[in-house]
């Protein structure tokens, strides 16, 4: 089995055999002498490598998980050969630009851009209220702002939808 | 001394509270919104009595139903914690009006501290330092760029009713002030219902210390020292300690009569903090929080102290029992707050259900918390969960305990602060003392290390590989089981029994 699995952004194989019950473990082609044990169904995990214990946390789903290693937080993106494949090929399908979402869940206070205006990256483009506190969402990257799909007063999940930004 | 108090308050100081007047042989009240009626606060008190409501102005800023709470159940006073109602005269006054002992200062001290306008004002007529800056609040962006060319750029705009960073924005060019307004007076607004702002000098490699005041009804005060609290974002607190690298004897001398003299300029009693914006040895007068402070632990683990067993006893009554020859600060204290947030994506808020909890502990550890295994957390309140406190004989060995105990702690199901505390205390800059309340800007909290990548690589992958096969044999055996209560001819038509087996 083959995983493609990015910590923090850098990317890694990691390659699975499973053999007489035992798993064996090889990253980048490099094999790994390393014990793995689920302490509980919640996530703490132990694994030994090299006779190095290494107290791990590590929660999400097949897709993302969020690992803890002696209190640094590490982002995981897992893919298998399959889903790696369909990925890059909904990459290559998406067009320029892109969705501005919400991080958080909140309620618009106000909307700072028009419809068809250019915007620069790092551009404030709305004012969104969560935990009393009054967050800019600020432009990922310069472009023309193509649709705005929220309007003032409105509460919004994280991950919805709040503007639509075209190359420009 | 009271048999019963109430605490009008949530969370990890509404058990801290509780802690102590447990301790004390005193009956504890807790009151409680629908989403806290599992809480850790809820459980630990004697009596709980719901306030029904979700959100904040349903429940723990509902003046009218906490008074009722107490009067129903023989409360003698009542504690407000920080936050919610602690600051606010008006319910002050109208807890004592019930007859009910109030465990703070006298309203009058509250209302002269608590608008920041009115309380320089004061400040400067006692004869404390201030920072420049205007003492009438601006009512529009244009005011405020006709004020801030008087008092000179940058300038910080601040509400002026508030605290806890909410309403609060620098403004280093006058382009920028119009948002800046705009979004400040806005938070303020919707966090106090006060949209004013006044603006003073924004000050360079400021530090933010802060002065513990203690005060009696008998005229008996003391200051109990200093907290450096200079790491910080957006005037959220990340990191305090006890004592400062920045303040010797004498200063602290200084800084402890400056908070003593600025405290009796308004009739002050019961535990307070007096705020300075401390540059290059000199300190100017910020305000005065007429409340407990999150970070009060620090202190208390380094003067040997329980804040809150005194201010009970101060709202009894008491005197003070001892004075300020009787203080003494002995080793070095540190807090870091664990607020759910995402420090590597600019520190906004993160929700979900704790589930994976892994908690330190050990020599000098202290844990003050709300968090629970099961917690939702939600955007309704306060994101602060729980604060971890290290105290140590030396600042050097209180870090390095720190850190083994930030190494320790696991929450899992929400993002917490706990990685930059660590970044933090993992800095040179910061280990050297050498930093002022701009330095949290100053770390790259996205820039995550390598070195360990292979491991976790492969322990996400083995875990994904089981969480596969988990699934698989578990939906295998729900399908199972579905297909045997069919055949049993015990198929709920509802399609609701489904779920709960």
């Amino acid at each position: 089995l083959k995983y493609f699995v990015a910590v923090n952004g850098r990317e890694h194989e990691v390659d699975l055999v499973e053999r007489l019950g035992r798993l064996e473990v090889a990253v980048d082609g490099k094999p790994l002498d390393l014990a793995y044990e689920e302490v509980d169904d919640l996530g703490q995990v132990l694994v030994l490598r090299d006779g190095r214990s290494f107290a791990l946390s590590i929660e999400g789903d097949e897709s993302r998980a969020a690992v803890t290693l002696a209190g640094h937080f590490h982002d995981v993106r897992l893919e298998n050969e399959r889903e790696r494949a369909a990925h890059a090929a909904e990459r290559q399908a998406a067009p320029g630009g892109g969705i501005v979402r919400s991080v958080m869940p909140g309620v618009v206070v106000e909307v700072l851009v028009r419809k068809d205006e250019a915007v620069l990256k790092g551009q404030p483009l709305l004012i969104l209220s969560a935990m009393k506190m009054q967050n800019e969402i600020t432009a990922p990257s310069a472009g023309i702002v193509a649709q705005i799909h929220v309007a003032p007063g409105q509460a919004v999940a994280a991950g919805a939808n709040l503007l639509t930004l075209a190359v420009g | 001394m009271f048999r019963r108090i109430l605490i009008a308050n949530r969370g990890e100081i509404a058990l801290r509270v509780i802690r102590t007047a447990r301790e004390m042989g005193l009956e504890c009240v807790a009151v409680f919104s629908e989403p806290d009626a599992r809480a850790l606060h809820t459980r630990m008190a004697h009596v709980a009595v719901p306030l029904g409501g979700r959100l904040p102005a349903e429940t723990y800023l509902r003046i009218d139903k906490i008074l009722d709470a107490a009067k129903s159940t023989g409360a003698e006073a009542i504690h407000p914690g920080y936050g919610f109602l602690s600051e606010n005269a008006e319910f002050a006054r109208a807890v004592l009006d019930a007859g009910i002992a109030w465990i703070g200062p006298p309203p009058e001290a509250i209302e002269a501290m608590g608008d920041k306008i009115t309380s320089r004002r004061a400040m400067r007529k006692a004869g404390v330092p201030v920072v420049p800056g205007i003492l009438d609040p601006v009512a529009d962006a244009a005011a405020a760029k006709t004020a801030a060319k008087e008092v000179g750029y940058p300038v910080m705009l601040k509400a002026a009713a508030g605290g806890g960073g909410k309403g609060i924005r620098v403004v280093r060019d006058p382009a920028h002030m119009d948002l800046a307004f705009r979004t400040a007076s806005g938070e303020a607004k919707s966090a106090f219902g006060d949209g004013r702002l006044y603006l003073e000098r924004y000050l360079d490699t400021p530090r933010h210390v802060e002065i513990q005041v203690l005060l009696d009804r008998r005229g008996g005060g003391v200051h109990l020292g200093e907290r450096e609290c200079s790491i910080q974002r957006r005037h959220q607190k990340l990191l305090e300690e006890c004592p400062s690298v920045v303040v010797d004897a004498a200063t602290r001398e200084k800084m402890g009569a400056t908070a003593l003299q600025a405290a009796r300029a308004v009739g002050y009693e019961n535990a307070g903090t007096v705020e300075f914006l401390h540059s290059k040895g000199e300190f100017f007068f910020l305000e005065m929080n007429t409340r407990l402070q999150v970070e009060h632990p620090v202190t208390e683990m380094v003067v040997g102290r329980d804040l809150v067993r005194d201010q009970i006893r101060i709202a009894a009554g008491e005197a003070l029992g001892f004075s300020q020859k009787d203080v003494a600060w002995r080793g070095h204290a540190i807090e870091v707050r664990l607020n759910a947030e995402d420090p590597s994506n600019g520190f906004l808020p993160s929700t979900g259900t704790v589930r994976n909890l892994r908690m330190p502990g050990g020599p000098g550890i202290r844990l003050d918390l709300g968090l629970y295994r099961g917690m939702e957390v939600g955007v309704d309140y306060d994101p602060l969960l729980a604060k971890v406190v290290a105290w140590a004989e030396t600042r050097d060995l209180a870090i390095a305990r720190m850190i083994r105990a930030l190494q320790e702690l696991n929450v899992g199901g929400v993002r917490t602060s706990a990685p930059a505390a660590l970044s933090v205390l993992e800095d040179p800059r910061f280990r050297k003392g050498d930093f002022d309340t701009h330095f949290l800007e100053t770390i790259d909290l996205s820039a995550r290390r390598a070195g360990e990548d292979e491991t976790v690589a492969a322990a996400a992958a083995i875990w994904r590989h089981h969480l596969a096969r988990r699934r698989a044999l578990s939906s295998s055996s729900a399908e199972r089981s579905g297909w045997l209560a069919r055949s049993r001819g015990e198929t709920d038509r509802s399609g609701r029994g489904d779920a709960r087996a």
